[in-house]
């Protein structure tokens, strides 16, 4: 097949750059990676990028295509190629790039080693016995397990772009993997570290980790299983953790959030006392409906007995979302072709 | 008619009740009879599905087997969070019998009808961007936007993630380009459009949250938009009432319209100001109604 790309070359050293056209045979089965390899080989010796196991499994090869992180290795080329594409190839987002499509993993790695990447079991010598583990013990984590480092997840995570600091979902994904681990004693510790400023409660909810992950880990749901875990164990100082608290009191109580309450319930009293000029600009507007008499919705009583219900039942913290991975793990997108199609049809 | 029932959220049916009014007004319009759900609560967000997943799916449950006893097929929402929340609690029911089977039990322990035949949560974005509710809103709109520069806003929970949403392409959506363009608006482009505008963590991270904020108002602006158009009441409620704070923290006033989808087209439609409550708003929407009237 013909294929054509065009790449952002970069130098870091004179700070040069420049988006490069290429286009070259290459077989029909070939993947990105495959097509940087035959550019490299053929037409320009000087493309940098990063490549190991051709794979998928040692996540060396992230990189940017029209804009979302890919790995090379696992994106065929036919499909765009024969739609007659000619994809934009870049570095990753949100870290710094060191030439071409390399970046400077370093910061990535600073926060995956944050996290305490390894089991703490708790005690130093060797037990006298094997600890055997139940498989349904470990299926909390098998997400999680699946990781391979690549960054994918981090290229486009808004709040790392806002706050460079934030851990970001690959660590965090990564803590989950031990925090959710039966084998790790040091579970408490762990989620009160990761409920401090850069940590959990940071995550804007973009899912773009979990729509780029190209191994099915889905980091913001790891996040979410890590909040979920936090608010078990009553780790719930944070404002982001008060904020999700309220959200259960209101659908227990009245059935709808009332926004009015959703500040001071976050941010404490004085806050928002120091808000109130904010509030009363949205108080004229009706952005903030009176609390008095508060607005019931209909057979309240069954959210209400709903809740009782499920707290006796049990199914506490991550295990709540672990529930529903299943099914989850079996949906895809479904390509964009038939709402395509549809759409010219109607245009016609 | 086609009949859906409809789900309003906390935000259209309390502090963005102008989003509902235009709804209920568009609707027929664009040959949709809306039913009502009376006994549901707020979705959860994704507070409920954090703080306490279990409940999350039983109260998201709940409202999908209220929209099922309606009879109808379509559960419609009006915002991108309630529909991720519904759909994602709808999937796992869908495909996992055992654990529909438990929270039925539940659901029947306390009163509530068991969920038992399948509806499909929609957008009402996706009811007017193609097929029946397309055709009919072409002919809606005659009034026309006259060439208003619209900028479309998604927002992320109506496109990401895609395999749970599964409308549209989530790095190249078209649906609301083409709802502008049918309405005699002019879409603009910009790379945000897509992003997050920061509403979640709006109170637990302001700072973070206003950098994610000015990204795509900053850039609309830039781009030369007369207003923005969003599905979600509550980038709603970050692009309109937060405007004042990014203005407090960079000096920068954008003074950006922000209107919610089912308003632009119903600004189109011939909508009265009492069902489109422009006065509602933060930000002054005078600006583009001027610029209609001329
Ligand atoms: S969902 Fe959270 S962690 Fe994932 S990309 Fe968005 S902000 Fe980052
Ligand atoms: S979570 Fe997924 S995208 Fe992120 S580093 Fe691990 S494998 Fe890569
Ligand atoms: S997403 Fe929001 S507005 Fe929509 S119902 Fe759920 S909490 Fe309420
Ligand atoms: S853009 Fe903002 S409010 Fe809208 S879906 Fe994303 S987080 Fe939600
Ligand atoms: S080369 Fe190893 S993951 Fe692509």
């Amino acid at each position: 097949m013909q294929v054509a790309l065009k790449i952002w070359r970069y130098d870091s050293s004179t700070g040069q750059r420049a988006l490069k056209d290429y286009e070259f045979q290459a077989p029909d089965e070939a993947t990105l990676l495959d097509c940087l390899d035959i550019v490299k080989d053929k037409h320009d010796g000087s493309l940098s990028y990063r490549k190991s196991c051709r794979m998928m499994i040692c996540g060396s090869c992230g990189m940017r295509m029209d804009g979302g992180a890919v790995l090379a290795c696992k994106t065929r080329m036919y499909d765009i190629a024969q739609a007659g594409q000619i994809p934009v190839i870049s570095a990753m987002g949100n870290l710094p790039i060191v030439k071409d499509l390399v970046v400077d993993m370093a910061a990535f790695w600073e926060k995956m080693r944050s996290v305490e990447p390894w089991l703490q079991p708790g005690y130093d010598a060797a037990t006298e016995q094997e600890n055997i583990v139940s498989v349904a013990r470990m299926a909390v984590i098998h997400k999680e397990s699946l990781c391979i480092n690549c960054g994918c997840c981090t290229s486009e995570c808004n709040s790392l772009e806002a706050d460079p600091d934030f851990t970001g979902p690959a660590a965090l994904a990564k803590a989950m993997r031990f925090v959710g681990d039966p084998r790790d004693g040091n579970t408490v510790e762990r989620l009160e570290g990761l409920s401090g400023e850069h940590g959990i409660w940071d995550c804007t909810r973009c899912y773009f980790c979990s729509e780029r992950c190209p191994k099915g880990v889905d980091p913001r749901d790891a996040i979410a299983k890590l909040g979920a875990e936090a608010m078990k164990h009553g780790i719930d100082r944070d404002m982001g953790a008060k904020h999700a608290k309220w959200f259960v009191t209101s659908a227990r109580t009245t059935g709808w959030l009332r926004e009015t309450e959703l500040v001071p319930k976050t941010q404490g009293i004085v806050m928002a006392i120091k808000e109130t000029k904010f509030a009363l600009s949205l108080a004229k507007h009706g952005k903030v409906p009176p609390p008095f008499p508060p607005h019931v919705a209909k057979n309240q009583k069954e959210a209400r007995q709903l809740y009782k219900l499920v707290k006796e039942q049990g199914v506490s913290g991550a295990a709540g979302i672990v529930q529903g991975e299943k099914a989850l793990g079996r949906i895809e997108f479904v390509k964009e072709t038939e709402h395509a199609a549809k759409h010219e049809g109607a245009a016609k | 008619m086609k009949k859906v029932a409809y789900y309003k959220g906390c935000l259209a049916s309390l502090s963005a009740k102008e989003l509902d009014t235009a709804t209920q007004a568009l609707a027929p319009k664009v040959g949709l009879e809306l039913i009502e759900l009376e006994s549901v609560t707020c979705c959860g967000a994704g507070d409920i599905h954090e703080a306490e997943p279990d409940y999350y799916l039983h109260i998201n449950a709940r409202i999908l087997a209220y929209a099922a006893a309606e009879g109808v097929d379509t559960l419609m929402t009006v915002c991108n969070v309630c529909t991720l929340n519904l759909r994602q609690a709808n999937w796992q029911l869908q495909i996992d019998a055992e654990l529909r089977a438990r929270v039925n039990e539940n659901l029947v322990a306390v009163g509530v009808p068991p969920y038992e035949r399948n509806v499909e949560v929609r957008h009402f974005l996706w009811e007017i961007a193609e097929g029946e509710g397309y055709e009919l809103l072409q002919k809606a709109a005659h009034k026309g936007l006259k060439g208003l520069k619209v900028a479309p806003f998604y927002g992320c929970q109506i496109l990401r993630p895609s395999k749970i949403l599964g409308f549209e392409d989530p790095d190249r959506p078209w649906s609301l380009e083409r709802i502008i363009t049918a309405c005699g608006g002019e879409p603009v482009d910009y790379p945000a459009k897509i992003k997050c505008c920061g509403f979640p963590i709006i109170q637990a991270r302001e700072d973070v949250a206003l950098a994610e904020l000015i990204q795509p108002i900053e850039q609309a602006y830039e781009a030369g938009a007369d207003c923005m158009v969003t599905p979600c009441p509550l980038c709603h409620l970050s692009l309109d009432a937060w405007q004042s704070k990014l203005k407090k923290q960079t000096g920068r006033d954008f003074k950006m319209p922000i209107l919610h989808l089912a308003q632009l087209v119903g600004v189109a439609a011939g909508l009265a100001d009492s069902e489109l409550k422009f006065k509602r708003h933060v930000v002054s929407v005078k600006p583009v109604i001027e610029k209609l009237s001329v």
